[in-house]
Order: structure tokens, then C-alpha cells, then sequence
């Protein structure tokens, strides 16, 4: 009987990876057919889970597979992928991540090519620095900003540099907060004003004492205006106290916002921009791990994740800045000139040696 | 003869005992040697005292430690403080004790988080708390409440949250003891004060002591109540860790957590050896 079962056991085993292999020389045809047989999919992804288990449906009615999403954490699904890497077969179809997180580990040991997927230019691999090439490709695009309050903050006048956001907060003290952690919007607004009032170049990694001493003036310049702002929570805790009234602008996420207000949980007069002095935007990207359990079925997911109908879905749905040039984009919550003050993410290991350097010197002295 | 004795003892002790030792030992193993460089999941694995000179070196860290101790400390002394009239109240059964006692204990069955999240709420800018106030015309305009530089509202958390545990642990202790011995006091002429001093406090020094230790380390390594309601501008140590955790420095979160489990161990047994010797006088 055990004989029996490990037999089973290796030729499924067997069965599995030979499809894994089998996939680039396979038609995207017999990819789909393939797909079907497999039946189903694992998507690991770490926000917005609900949601994305009624937007997955349109795909799971097209090709009759289910789409499974656990719950999990975006460092919990991260670190599993990369516990259960050596494993022959694992858990994980689909690994959904950030862009900077795809950063920080070797792409070709760990992802499957993704070069079997039907060809379309207007998908997007390079994002915020970051270039996925043959083993991610994004499928959510994200942008941080100021979210505020039309009425008390007037359209016309909003504040676009450091020195401007300092005359706000001078002349409406406790009405602007920002986040530290839990979320990136905080982070962003604090590292764009330490960019542009310190001139540090935050697209390089390298970590030097001359070069965290650089950072001086930007945090004189936050603990000189300290009892003008307020530090929040999370990206969620600003959001929140702005849509109660209690504060008037806070930096947040574009999709974050969209969301909150299509599900009716922010009020819809908050609008949102992006300060010339620019903030953070980048996204997330997806990537099949080489040993996934359903790897024809995880291809046909990322394709259609990726597509143009599924990108316009999530610019409607969610917000989000599309992934796919052939997307519609008409339902962002900023004009497209604005884009153009978008910033990339500061390079590690400067950038967590900058964080480090903020919270000990600017909110613990608080 | 002895060695069977020996042998059937181990054998006792092993289903509760070994599984105990295991689970703890494993992770306490991990976690020192991952402090030491070991066990690295992004880099090489190599014996480094780089990551705890590193760590006693920040201001975060120092700050976190004070923090900690803090909350740890003064949510022991006022749940217990809290819980004392209480237990002494519901010593002898009254109509409603049961009742009452079941009511006050009710925050047991109410997760942290959730706690957390209806205080928030009560307490927000424009929450129950702020309305009141106005309404009553004490306050003129909301007052910002949430996330209190002192940790007040940790506190409160904390107090509400673990009263409840130090009374049933004082409950029993309170109950022991006699009427005879409680009489006998007073028919010597002590006060209320003194009966308490000299004979309620001795007889549940015991008791006490559990419900400190055992609020202490809870509250020492808080992480919900902190991340809810306490002051943006510190952080606990749980709190330090998961952040160092969460940008993939897993040395430096095992410095934190084996600092957390230190700091739980040692200010423990201060914290018991002090409560015993005020609770029996030794220090006035």
C-alpha cells in the first residue's frame, strides 16, 4: 500500500514538473486547454483580497478555473515563496509583490519565464526602476499624493514644495498628518521633502556617514515645524481622520483612496494630487514561482490579469494607474500631467538607513 | 530501583514538560542564534556580534526598552490595584455578586484588537467621548485624544483588558482566608486599613505576585494596543521587532526578541521580589 502511494505520489510529482517544463514549447492553445485540465489557480496576493475574490470571478467564468486567494501578508506570502523554494512542488501559482520587493531577491532561480504568454506590447515589465524582464510583469499601478479636503483647502492654492507644505502647516497647525509606517504613504511624503530640501539623491543605494549626514537639513527642517503636523498611524489611520474632518490633508496612496471611496467608507469629496516637488509611485508585479502546482493555469491568470480589459477594470474598480498601455485610464483620481512628478522609490540600503535615521531623529525626539 | 523511578518520572513529565521545553526551546535556540548572525535567510550564516553592538547603539532601541518597562510596570500595579477592593468586595456572596463578578470579567472574552479599535473610536476627534464633552459645554471645539504621547490610552487598554485576570487570580487568594482570622483582627482593633495590610496582603502575596508576573509579560511585549492606540512618537520593543522583521532585517528583530525575552524573565522576578516585600511590609 505505501509502495503504492509513493508511486502515486512521484509520478504526479513527475507529472507536475514535466508540465512546468513543457509549457514553453507548448501553443498558447494548448497552454489554455492545459490550464483548463489543471482546473484551478493560487493566487498569493496581500491586500485588497476580497475585492479581487469578485473582480477574479469574470476570469473564472471565462475559463471555467477557480481562482483561490488566501489570506496572508505581503511579507508572510513573500517568505513562504521563498521557505518553499526548494520544495518540488508548492503552494504558490501566482505571487503578487512589489516591485521593490522583486528587488531584493534573484529573479531566474525562483520565477518561471514568462515569455510563454501570448505577445502584447502594451504590457509593462519596467516599473519605478525596477525591470522584471522575462519573470514579472506588473499588473497594479500605484502612485502616493496628498489627499485633502476641498473644503478647507482651496484647489487653486494647494502646496507643491517643502517650503509651501511648512506655510501650510504654519498657517493650520495639527490639520496636516502623516504616516511613519504600516503603508508608504507617510514614508514617501517625508522622503520627497528630505530629497528636495536636503538634495540628496535618493536613487542611490550606497550608504555612506557623509552621506546620511546629507540628510541634516531635511530633518531640522521637520523638527523646526514639529508642532505644526501630526504623525498618524497608518496609511489608513490618515485617510480616515481626513475623511472625519480632523485633519485637512494627509498623504495617501491614489488606489487606496479610490477604493475606500467607491466602497462608500471615505467621502467622496476628498480629492487627491500630486505636489510638484513629486512623490512615490511604482506598483505591483506577479511572477510564477518555477514550482508552481498549477503552472498552465497560473500563465492564462497572469495573462488575463494583465490584460487590457482587466487593467481598465482596475482603473474603474480600483483606482489604479493601469498596467497596460492599451488600458483605459479615464477613471484616476489625477490628470495625467500630473504623473509626471512621479518619483521612484529610494534605493536600498540608503533609503531603510534614511528611515532608521527619521524615526530617531525626528518622530522619537517628538 | 531508582532508576526505574527515575525513568517513570521522566516518562510523567515528558507529554507536558518536553513538549514545553521543545516548543520554547526551539524557538528561543532560533531566535539567539539568529541574533548572532545564524539562520540568516537573505545572507550568509556566520557567527557576528555586529548585529547587538549595532542594536545597543540606537536610540530607538534604548527608547523602545524604557517604553516597554513602562507599560509593563504600570499596567501590573493598576490592574492589580483595581482588582484588589474588588476581590475584597466580592469576597462573601451577595445578591448580583455572581453577577457582578461576571460582568467585570467580561474583557477577557474580548480580543485586544477589538478593544482597541471601540476605544479609538470612542475617544476619536469626533467621537462619543468629544460629543459628550461639548455637549456638556465643558469642551469648546473636539480635543485630539487618539494616540496620546504618554500612553495613557495603552494603559487604560492594558488596566481594562487584564483587571479582569488579576481579579479571579485574587478572588481565590481573598476568599481563603478565614472569617475567624479577618474577626480575630478586628476584634484586636484593627481598621480596615490595617486588616488589609497585615492580614489580607500577607495571606495573598502569592496570588498577587502571579497576577503581576503574568500581566507584566503580556504587557511588556504588547504589540495591538500599541499599534492602535499608543503614541506615534515611541515605539515597544514587539513593535520594533515586527518593523525590523518587516524590512527584512531578521538579526536585528532577533536582537529585539531576544532583549524582549530577557526583559521579561529578569523584570519579572524584580517585580515579583518587590511586590513580595511590600505586600509583607518590608519596605514602608
Amino acid at each position: 500500500m505505501i509502495k503504492s502511494l509513493l508511486a502515486t505520489t512521484a509520478l504526479l510529482a513527475s507529472a507536475t514538473m514535466s508540465f512546468a517544463g513543457d509549457l514553453s514549447s507548448m501553443s498558447w492553445d494548448d497552454i489554455v486547454t492545459q490550464a483548463k485540465e489543471e482546473g484551478e489557480v493560487t493566487w498569493y496576493v496581500w491586500y485588497l483580497r476580497d475585492d479581487f475574490r469578485r473582480a477574479v470571478q469574470v476570469f473564472e467564468e471565462e475559463y471555467g478555473i477557480s481562482v483561490t486567494i488566501p489570506e496572508g501578508t505581503a511579507a508572510g506570502n513573500s517568505e513562504k515563496m521563498l521557505a518553499e523554494r526548494d520544495r518540488e512542488t508548492g503552494d504558490i501559482d501566482v505571487l503578487a509583490w512589489g516591485t521593490d520587493g522583486f528587488a531584493t531577491v534573484d529573479l531566474a532561480p525562483l520565477f518561471s519565464s514568462l515569455s510563454v504568454l501570448p505577445a502584447d506590447d502594451g504590457r509593462v515589465v519596467e516599473l519605478a526602476g525596477f525591470d522584471g524582464g522575462d519573470h514579472v510583469v506588473a499588473f497594479w499601478g500605484n502612485q502616493t499624493g496628498i489627499a485633502y479636503d476641498p473644503a478647507h483647502v482651496s484647489a487653486d492654492n494647494l502646496p507643491q514644495t517643502p517650503d509651501e507644505f511648512a506655510a501650510f502647516w504654519a498657517e493650520n497647525p495639527g490639520k496636516f498628518g502623516f504616516n511613519y509606517e504600516k503603508g508608504g504613504s507617510g514614508p514617501s511624503f517625508y522622503q520627497n521633502t528630505l530629497r528636495v530640501v536636503a538634495d540628496i539623491d535618493f536613487s542611490n543605494g550606497e550608504v555612506t556617514d557623509e552621506r546620511l549626514a546629507a540628510i541634516q537639513p531635511g530633518i531640522d527642517f521637520f523638527n523646526e515645524h514639529a508642532e505644526n503636523y501630526v504623525v498618524t498611524a497608518s496609511n489608513a489611520d490618515s485617510i480616515i481622520r481626513a475623511s472625519d474632518g480632523e485633519l485637512w490633508m494627509v498623504p495617501a496612496w491614489e488606489d487606496h483612496l479610490a477604493g475606500l471611496q467607491n466602497r462608500g467608507e471615505v467621502r467622496e469629496e476628498i480629492k487627491f494630487y500630486i505636489p510638484e516637488m513629486g512623490m512615490n509611485g511604482g506598483g505591483n508585479g506577479v511572477a510564477i514561482p518555477l514550482n508552481a502546482p498549477n503552472p498552465a493555469a497560473a500563465a492564462v491568470f497572469v495573462n488575463w490579469l494583465t490584460s487590457p480589459e482587466t487593467q481598465s477594470m482596475f482603473n474603474k474598480d480600483f483606482g489604479t494607474a493601469p498596467m497596460n498601455t492599451a488600458a483605459d485610464d479615464s477613471f484616476a483620481l489625477v490628470p495625467n500631467e500630473q504623473r509626471a512628478f512621479r518619483q521612484v522609490w529610494g534605493a536600498q540600503p540608503f533609503r531603510g538607513e534614511v528611515e532608521a535615521s527619521f524615526i530617531d531623529n525626528v518622530i522619537l525626539e517628538r | 530501583m531508582k532508576l526505574r523511578r527515575g525513568l517513570l518520572i521522566i516518562g510523567l513529565l515528558t507529554p507536558g514538560l518536553g513538549l514545553i521545553l521543545a516548543l520554547i526551546g526551539t524557538v528561543v535556540y532560533i531566535a539567539v542564534s539568529q541574533s548572532f548572525g545564524y539562520y540568516s535567510l537573505n545572507g550568509t550564516s556566520e557567527f557576528s556580534t555586529e548585529f547587538w553592538s549595532k542594536m545597543a547603539g540606537r536610540k530607538a532601541f534604548k527608547r523602545s526598552i524604557q517604553y516597554s518597562i513602562y507599560i509593563g510596570v504600570f499596567s501590573a500595579i493598576f490592574s492589580v490595584a483595581l482588582a484588589y477592593p474588588l476581590a475584597i468586595w466580592l469576597r462573601k456572596p451577595f445578591a448580583g455578586s455572581n453577577f457582578i463578578g461576571a460582568v467585570l470579567k467580561a474583557p477577557l472574552l474580548v480580543h485586544g484588537l477589538v478593544a482597541a479599535f471601540l476605544f479609538i473610536n470612542v475617544i476619536s476627534y469626533h467621537g462619543i467621548l468629544n460629543q459628550f464633552m461639548q455637549w456638556l459645554g465643558i469642551w469648546s471645539e473636539p480635543r485630539r485624544l487618539q494616540n496620546d504621547p504618554n500612553a495613557y490610552g495603552v494603559l487604560i487598554l492594558q488596566t481594562w483588558k487584564n483587571m479582569p485576570f488579576a481579579l479571579l487570580l485574587l478572588t481565590g487568594a481573598v476568599q481563603s482566608i478565614s472569617d475567624d482570622v479577618l474577626d480575630a483582627a478586628r476584634d484586636l482593633g484593627a481598621g480596615t486599613w490595617d486588616r488589609f495590610r497585615r492580614i489580607i496582603a500577607p495571606l495573598t502575596v502569592s496570588g498577587m505576585q502571579a497576577a503581576m508576573v503574568i500581566i507584566f509579560i503580556g504587557a511588556v511585549a504588547d504589540f495591538s494596543f500599541q499599534v492602535i492606540a499608543g503614541p506615534t512618537n515611541k515605539q515597544s520593543l514587539s513593535q520594533l521587532m515586527v518593523s525590523f522583521k518587516g524590512r527584512g532585517d531578521w538579526h536585528s528583530a532577533a536582537v529585539v526578541g531576544v532583549s524582549l525575552m530577557m526583559i521579561a524573565l529578569v523584570g519579572s522576578a524584580i517585580l515579583a521580589v518587590v511586590a513580595r516585600m511590600v505586600m509583607r511590609g518590608r519596605i514602608k
